[in-house]
């Protein structure tokens, strides 16, 4: 990078908006489908744990396991079946790790159903899929989208990585500037990542309002 | 009525948690199930919803047989109270209330309506409707456990150590606040508590259990007081159970006399060490002695609701051992002497014994 070149040129952004543009609405896709997705799976995979638990601990390692895998690694191992800078390439990986936080997100939440709570609902005459529906899904609510917001929040940093493949959204702009030695795309990138990871963490913090006022009230009394 | 045939409850292992129980609960009145951890009451209760299935024996509601219906629909036709409450920390109040009739499959105005009409019946005030469980405190929340249990207007009510997460003042309008539902509602009660105290208060009818689920007395709180089966029993009710059983004697028959009542700087009767002094409008000032006039303080009793307890009581924080008469305006009406009590004390004794078939050999062991 020359001394001369400044932080930021905004003629530079200005000029390349309708591409920025794209990389911005291509992360945000490859980014929270994979968080839809892993919520998706992990609310059925989340209930058989929470109903035998001795699936738990298996389904847990599991889990762990994909989630030390390189991504960069996997995106290379994709490759040959949904093909080089696909969507699909980077959506698959990044669901899995949304699934590593999603399903003990689930099991969390539904163990924290007070005991008490669940056999009142027994004792009113609930049949268990009521039960599930009725009283212990949304009581595993708040803890659920605690889960969710991690899951969204990393998958949209996790998008970057893809740039190594050509698919990368936003990372794409960390590439074009550090080939060029040229700062203002990579500060532009940075900011744009983590302008979308909070807004799609203060979504998530509103519906969470939205949905369980009563468990507002309680962390706020 | 509900019935328990020679129910035993054994789990895997060999636990016996209720052993051949046989007893019957009568429609309308509030049976308590009292004992120590592990006495297997809460066991019981359960088996009459099917939250538990005995090992052997049977449960029999009104002659039907618990296990012939299927749980949830024998659930949804009885109350039932447990002790955090049990409410439904995502629902309003008033949907907390109305969880029975939702699943019986009112439509939700007719629920929310019946619902309302209960917080009031359980003294609830209506603005709590639309609040969450956590922002009552923990007497509103057991107020709103009861209200759910008879949402549906079940004939039967099962309530598990309902009041004892709440502090004694609290647990004390909480219990009084049953009695009175009850006399006008007139439900089957199962009541269980570790606390002899609440069960002698609550209970029409008492059953001690002990450590094994052995009923060890099955009897009324008179004569739970006046004669325990056996040492365990007796153990359990605890001290003062002559002093308690006072309680259910009422004090309405008791000799008053008038004429120990006398204005600011009246004259006492002739022979009277003692009088009450009284206001213009009747109201006590203190005991006046004869010898030289001060006034020492009293104690008084309402005849028209008041037991012995009550006058004996009343008659201890006197200086020369007679309790005042009041009526509802805490005007004297009277004054109970000591000759007075002591007839009625010895008659309350004695009638004790007999109601609970003591013979005189137990009775000499009990006052030895």
């Amino acid at each position: 990078m020359s001394s001369s070149e400044p932080l930021i040129r905004w003629s530079w952004i200005g000029r390349n908006w309708p591409m920025i543009w794209d990389l911005l609405v291509d992360n945000a896709i490859m980014a929270l489908l994979p968080a839809l997705f892993g919520l998706i799976l992990a609310l059925p995979i989340g209930l058989a744990c929470a109903r035998w638990r001795f699936l738990y601990q298996p389904t847990f390692g599991v889990m762990n396991v994909v989630y030390s895998l390189p991504s960069l690694a996997v995106f290379i191992v994709l490759i040959p079946i949904t093909g080089l800078a696909e969507r699909a390439t980077v959506i698959i990986p990044l669901t899995f790790y949304a699934l590593a936080v999603l399903i003990p997100a689930v099991v969390d939440g539904l163990t924290s159903v007070p005991d008490h709570v669940r056999q009142a609902a027994d004792a009113m005459g609930f049949r268990p899929l009521r039960r599930l529906i009725q009283v212990e899904l949304p009581i595993a609510v708040p803890v659920v989208l605690a889960g969710l917001r991690v899951a969204t929040v990393s998958s949209i940093s996790l998008v970057s990585v893809g740039a190594l493949i050509g698919r990368g959204g936003l990372g794409g702009l960390f590439i074009t500037g550090w080939q060029l030695r040229f700062p203002t795309p990579i500060i532009v990138g940075i900011v744009l990542v983590v302008l979308l990871a909070v807004v799609a963490d203060g979504l998530l913090v509103l519906a969470q309002r939205l949905l369980t006022p009563w468990a507002r009230a309680r962390s706020a009394g | 009525m509900i019935t328990f045939e020679a129910v035993t409850k054994r789990y895997p292992g060999g636990t016996v948690a209720v052993d051949r129980l046989s007893l019957e609960v009568p429609t309308g009145e509030i049976t308590v199930f009292v004992g120590p951890s592990g006495c297997g009451k809460t066991t019981s209760l359960r088996m009459i919803n099917r939250m538990i299935d005995p090992t052997e024996g049977r449960v029999l509601i009104d002659g039907r047989d618990v296990r012939e219906i299927d749980p949830p629909t024998l659930r949804r036709g009885i109350g039932y109270v447990i002790q955090h409450g049990g409410l439904f920390p995502h629902r309003r109040i008033v949907d907390n209330i109305a969880t029975v009739p939702y699943l019986l499959g009112w439509d939700k105005k007719k629920a929310r309506g019946r619902a309302r009409e209960l917080m009031e019946r359980v003294g609830l005030d209506g603005e709590l409707a639309d609040r969450y469980p956590f922002q009552l405190s923990g007497g509103q929340q057991q107020r709103v456990g009861v209200a759910r249990a008879l949402a549906a207007d079940p004939p039967v009510l099962l309530m598990d150590e309902p009041f004892s997460a709440v502090d004694p003042v609290v647990r004390a309008s909480l219990q009084d606040e049953l009695l009175r539902l009850q006399a006008e509602l007139r439900k089957t009660i199962v009541f269980v508590t570790h606390d002899i105290d609440e069960a002698i208060k609550l209970g029409d009818r008492v059953a001690v259990l002990r450590v094994g689920g052995h009923l060890a007395q099955h009897a009324t709180p008179p004569e739970l007081l006046a004669a325990p089966a056996d040492d365990f029993v007796r153990a359990f009710l605890g001290r003062d159970r002559g002093i308690r059983l006072l309680s259910f004697l009422p004090a309405r028959d008791l000799l008053l006399r008038r004429d120990l009542i006398v204005p600011e700087g009246g004259r006492a009767p002739e022979g009277a060490d003692w009088v009450v002094v009284v206001d213009e409008e009747r109201r006590p000032i203190g005991w006046r002695a004869a010898w030289n006039g001060h006034l020492t303080g009293f104690g008084t009793y309402r005849p028209e609701h008041d037991s012995l307890r009550a006058a004996l009581d009343a008659a201890l924080l006197s200086p020369c051992g007679a309790a005042i008469a009041v009526d509802d305006e805490g005007r004297a009406e009277g004054v109970v002497t000591r000759d007075v009590l002591d007839v009625a004390l010895v008659r309350a004794a004695a009638d004790a014994y007999s109601e609970g078939g003591h013979t005189g050999e137990e009775a000499a062991r009990e006052a030895g």
